[in-house]
Formats: structure tokens, C-alpha cells, sequence
């Protein structure tokens, strides 16, 4: 007889054990935006049978929300902030203006920024709006004539806030894609640090970032002039082209190239090819905002070839590298990883 | 910097962070933040002591959340009904007073307490926060059954979450030593 409860106790336990293991099943599933309505019920109801459980549920989930890397944007909102403010009060407009210029002075360096000066013209100075995209995402900015411009990560656009009836003059580091609003009179021109490109409407990728050994323009539709800074040099790029700096042996090339992969990204995609090792890196740095270490002339000889989409993520991309080619890697911290030559396989 | 440029700093991205705890959208969260800020500026409550300002802050920014779900219930009358009422359920609780960790500046230990978890609860904590798996991708990377996935997530996080008290603990206990006794 004694026997008997004992084993009724142990197969007690056990269920007790099987439900709460699959109650935080549930709640692993929740967290990670895995349930459906029907099991976010169930989870609720659960809750709801005694204190313990919710705050057992909500303990788990606030820990769940604080280990999180969600990027701060508290410079950005400030500059935010007082524009908003400065919009709406009439009467405080000069103390504004002065405070947003203050608070963007301080976050001159590799920010998220926004900042907008005043509409009213003051004197001859011009009005400048500039938009940033920090490393790791891609955005889109509808300018003044309705020109779109999609950036790519790590990119900065500066552009005339309102238009004064002259040219549409705008200035680019990193990469941007443009659909230029068809104004014949207006001509639109670009401005980088080795060139200008001007057009009228016309649609054409620039790539010219400060740490990168080239910069280039590739021609979708239309056509578009090329002017170099130093040396008035200009060229007629055709639909289809590219025109390739390099800015280490200062020469350049103009050929066409596979516009469909060059432009890729503005759709999320990541297409590259025969791109050499340190280009990859780079690009796979701004891309997901990560640092890659590496060292070695073994690495550098390689040319590579892929294509990924934006879904995928940084670990899927190195594993693939991993499989397909001669490359290794390790994770070193969060956002950092070491790539290592792998002699054979 | 200003006064309030400075408390702007210290509190916008602890409080937009407590916020993506009720609004998943991240530009809704951040207007609700804004929306909160302006309101501090405009009665010039940014004037008073900082533990008062942070209370003003906190009960804000969980009051619009709380509205924000009511709307959304309205809104969505029947898609999503349990989801909104589990966030519901959620909010409720911190506006009876309760303190989340995010409110209590828990943000910069985090870091380091998951470097201490042992390597099969860190790496599920990293996979699925930082690299945005699903709980199914976590298992096929790792090569074991989702369940065990989950069952690792959930543990990781019941560790976590003694440690993070145990730190938090022992902070208040070294500033008690540390202030002067009152004698």
C-alpha cells in the first residue's frame, strides 16, 4: 500500500515538471515572436491563475527586453526635439536656432544626424539639411524637387533644405542610388570628394566612400557628365557604364558593367563580383555594422564572388564564405570577428 | 549643453528602450518618448530634482503606453486580441508601481552578465538577441531540438536575471559602507 503512494507522488511530480517545462517553452516562444494567437492565449490565461506565474512571466520578459542591443538615438532625437520646438513656438525662434546649431556642433562625429536650420533665409548663408545612415541600415530621402535618393549604410547626403531657383546642388559620401526629377533647366548635380556628376533626369549610383582605395558612378537611364575635381577633366557616362576611380594610382576606367548587381542594394540584396578580399571586408562591414580583423597576403589574393540577401545574417554569411572558400572565422566579442586563412581542406 | 539637454541624454534611450517593451514599432516608441520630453519642457518640470524628474518620465512614458494599447485595442477589435491584452497585462503591472530592470540603470551590466553565463545559455542569448534568430534557426545552427532551444532561453534567462539582482545587491550594499555614518 505504501508502495502504491509513492509512486503516485513521483508521477505527480512529473507532471508538474512536464507543465512548467512547457510552460516556458511558451514563454521562450512568446519572447522570441514565435506564438500565435491562440498560444499568446493560453500563455495569458496562465498568467492570470496566480501572481506568481505573471510575475514569473513578466521577471523573464523584462530580462528579455534588457539584454537587447537596440541602438541608441538619443543625439539624433535631441536635434529632433528642438526643431520640433522651434516649428511650432514663434517667439523663442532666434534661442532655438542657437540651441540646435550648439547641440549639432557637439555631435559632429559619425551620428545619425538630422539637422535643419532655419526656413527663414538669413543673409546669404545657405540652408542645409543633412541626412545620415548609420552603419548597418539603408534609408530614403525624397528631396526638395522630388528627387528619391536611397542611401546605403554608413552614407551621408547634405542638400539645399529649400530651393533657390538655380541649380539642384546636393553632396554625397558613401554610396546612394538617385532618381532624378526630370528638370531640364535645373540641372542636378552631385558632388563628391574626386567628382561631380551632373544630370537632368536621370537615374545613377555613386560610390564614393572616404575609406574606400576607389569611388564610382554607374549609369542606369539617361545620361550623365562627369567632371573631376582637380582637373576639369569631364566624361559622358552611358546607360549601362561605370566609371571607376582609383584613387591610389589616380587613374580610371569607364566600361559597362552589370548594372543589375551594382544596384542591388537599394533592394536589400548584397551581390558581389570578383571584388577583391579587403573591398568584401569592407563592405561586409558597413553592411551589418560589425568589425572583421584579418591580416594576410594569402587572403588579399583571392577575388570573390556571391550574392546574399538581406535577410541573412552575419554568421550566415561567414558560414558560407566558410564552406565555399578558403576563409575561417572566429567570433571574438560581440560585433567583432577574426577571419583566418585556411590552408587545405 | 543645458540642463536639459543633459537629462535628455541620461534618460531618452532608457526610457525609449522601457517604451519597445509595450510598442514593438520602433518610430511610434520614439514619438512617445518625444511626446514625453516636450511635455517636461513645457511645464518646466525638468527644473525640479532628478529623481523627481525620472518619476514624471517613467509614470509618462508608461500612462501613454497604457493609452497606446487602449487605442490599439480599439483599432485591431479582433486580430491580435490576446497579444494586445498580454501587453496590456504587462503595463498594468509596472504602473502599480513595479520597477522594471530597465528603469533601475540595469542597461550596462547586461553586457558583462551574459559573458558570465556558461557557453550553451550564452550562446542562445546571443543568437536570438543580438543576431535575431528564430528559436527554429537557434536549433538548426546548434544541431539540437527546438525544445531544448527554448528550455535553454528560458533558464538563461532565470540566471540572468539572479545575477543582475545579486550586482544590483551588492552596489547598494558597497554605497552604504561608503556613505558616512551618521554618528
Amino acid at each position: 500500500m505504501k508502495q502504491y503512494c509513492f509512486n503516485i507522488i513521483i508521477y505527480k511530480d512529473a507532471v508538474l515538471m512536464i507543465e512548467e517545462t512547457k510552460i516556458q517553452n511558451l514563454i521562450a516562444r512568446y519572447l522570441n515572436g514565435e506564438c500565435s494567437d491562440a498560444e499568446i492565449s493560453e500563455l495569458l490565461d496562465w498568467c492570470n491563475l496566480s501572481t506568481q506565474n505573471q510575475i514569473g512571466f513578466i521577471q523573464a520578459k523584462d530580462i528579455w527586453d534588457l539584454a537587447n542591443h537596440t541602438a541608441n538615438r538619443s543625439d539624433q532625437q535631441l536635434i529632433h526635439f528642438y526643431r520640433k520646438q522651434f516649428e511650432q513656438s514663434e517667439r523663442s525662434r532666434v534661442i532655438l536656432i542657437y540651441r540646435i546649431i550648439a547641440v549639432a556642433a557637439v555631435f559632429v562625429v559619425g551620428l545619425i544626424t538630422t539637422v535643419f536650420y532655419p526656413k527663414t533665409p538669413v543673409g546669404s548663408v545657405q540652408q542645409m539639411s543633412v541626412f545620415s545612415v548609420p552603419l548597418g541600415s539603408r534609408s530614403k530621402v525624397v528631396l526638395f524637387d522630388g528627387t528619391e535618393v536611397n542611401l546605403n549604410s554608413g552614407s551621408t547626403l547634405t542638400f539645399p533644405d529649400r530651393y533657390d531657383g538655380n541649380a539642384r546642388k546636393v553632396t554625397l559620401t558613401g554610396e546612394g542610388f538617385f532618381k532624378v526629377k526630370s528638370d531640364k533647366k535645373h540641372p542636378f548635380i552631385v558632388k563628391t570628394t574626386d567628382f561631380e556628376v551632373e544630370a537632368t533626369g536621370t537615374q545613377f549610383n555613386i560610390c564614393t566612400y572616404d575609406n574606400d582605395p576607389f569611388s564610382a558612378a554607374t549609369l542606369a537611364e539617361g545620361v550623365v557628365s562627369l567632371r573631376m575635381n582637380n582637373s576639369q577633366q569631364a566624361f559622358s557616362i552611358k546607360p549601362g557604364e561605370k566609371f571607376r576611380l582609383n584613387r591610389l594610382k589616380k587613374n580610371y576606367n569607364q566600361a559597362a558593367t552589370d548594372v543589375e548587381s551594382e544596384l542591388a542594394w537599394k533592394d536589400g540584396e548584397f551581390i558581389f563580383k570578383n571584388i577583391p578580399f579587403p573591398e568584401l571586408v569592407q563592405r561586409l562591414e558597413r553592411w551589418y555594422d560589425v568589425k572583421l580583423l584579418w591580416s594576410g597576403k594569402n587572403l588579399e589574393s583571392y577575388a570573390y564572388t556571391g550574392r546574399f540577401k538581406n535577410q541573412e545574417t552575419i554568421w550566415q554569411v561567414l558560414d558560407a564564405l566558410k564552406l565555399t572558400t578558403r576563409i575561417n572565422y572566429q567570433k571574438i566579442s560581440f560585433r567583432e570577428f577574426k577571419i583566418s586563412y585556411k590552408p587545405n581542406n | 549643453m543645458t540642463d536639459f539637454d543633459n537629462l535628455f541624454l541620461k534618460y531618452h534611450h532608457q526610457l525609449f528602450r522601457y517604451t519597445l517593451k509595450f510598442i514593438e514599432d520602433e518610430n511610434e516608441a520614439l514619438d512617445l518618448v518625444q511626446d514625453i520630453f516636450i511635455a517636461v519642457w513645457e511645464k518646466g518640470q525638468y527644473r525640479d530634482n532628478e529623481d523627481r524628474v525620472k518619476g514624471y518620465l517613467f509614470a509618462g512614458v508608461k500612462n501613454s503606453c497604457l493609452n497606446y494599447i487602449k487605442h490599439q485595442k480599439v483599432v485591431k477589435r479582433f486580430e491580435q486580441h490576446a497579444a494586445i491584452r498580454m501587453k496590456e497585462m504587462e503595463v498594468t503591472y509596472y504602473l502599480s508601481g513595479e520597477q522594471s530592470f530597465l528603469e533601475k540603470e540595469a542597461i550596462q551590466k547586461i553586457d558583462d552578465v551574459i559573458e558570465s553565463l556558461t557557453d550553451i545559455y550564452k550562446e542562445v542569448i546571443i543568437l536570438s538577441r543580438f543576431e535575431g534568430l528564430k528559436n527554429k534557426e537557434i536549433a538548426e545552427r546548434l544541431n539540437i531540438p527546438v525544445r531544448t532551444v527554448e528550455t535553454r532561453i528560458f533558464r538563461a534567462l532565470t540566471l540572468l536575471k539572479e545575477k543582475i539582482s545579486v550586482k544590483s545587491l551588492m552596489l547598494f550594499f558597497i554605497r552604504k559602507r561608503i556613505s558616512p555614518e551618521p554618528f
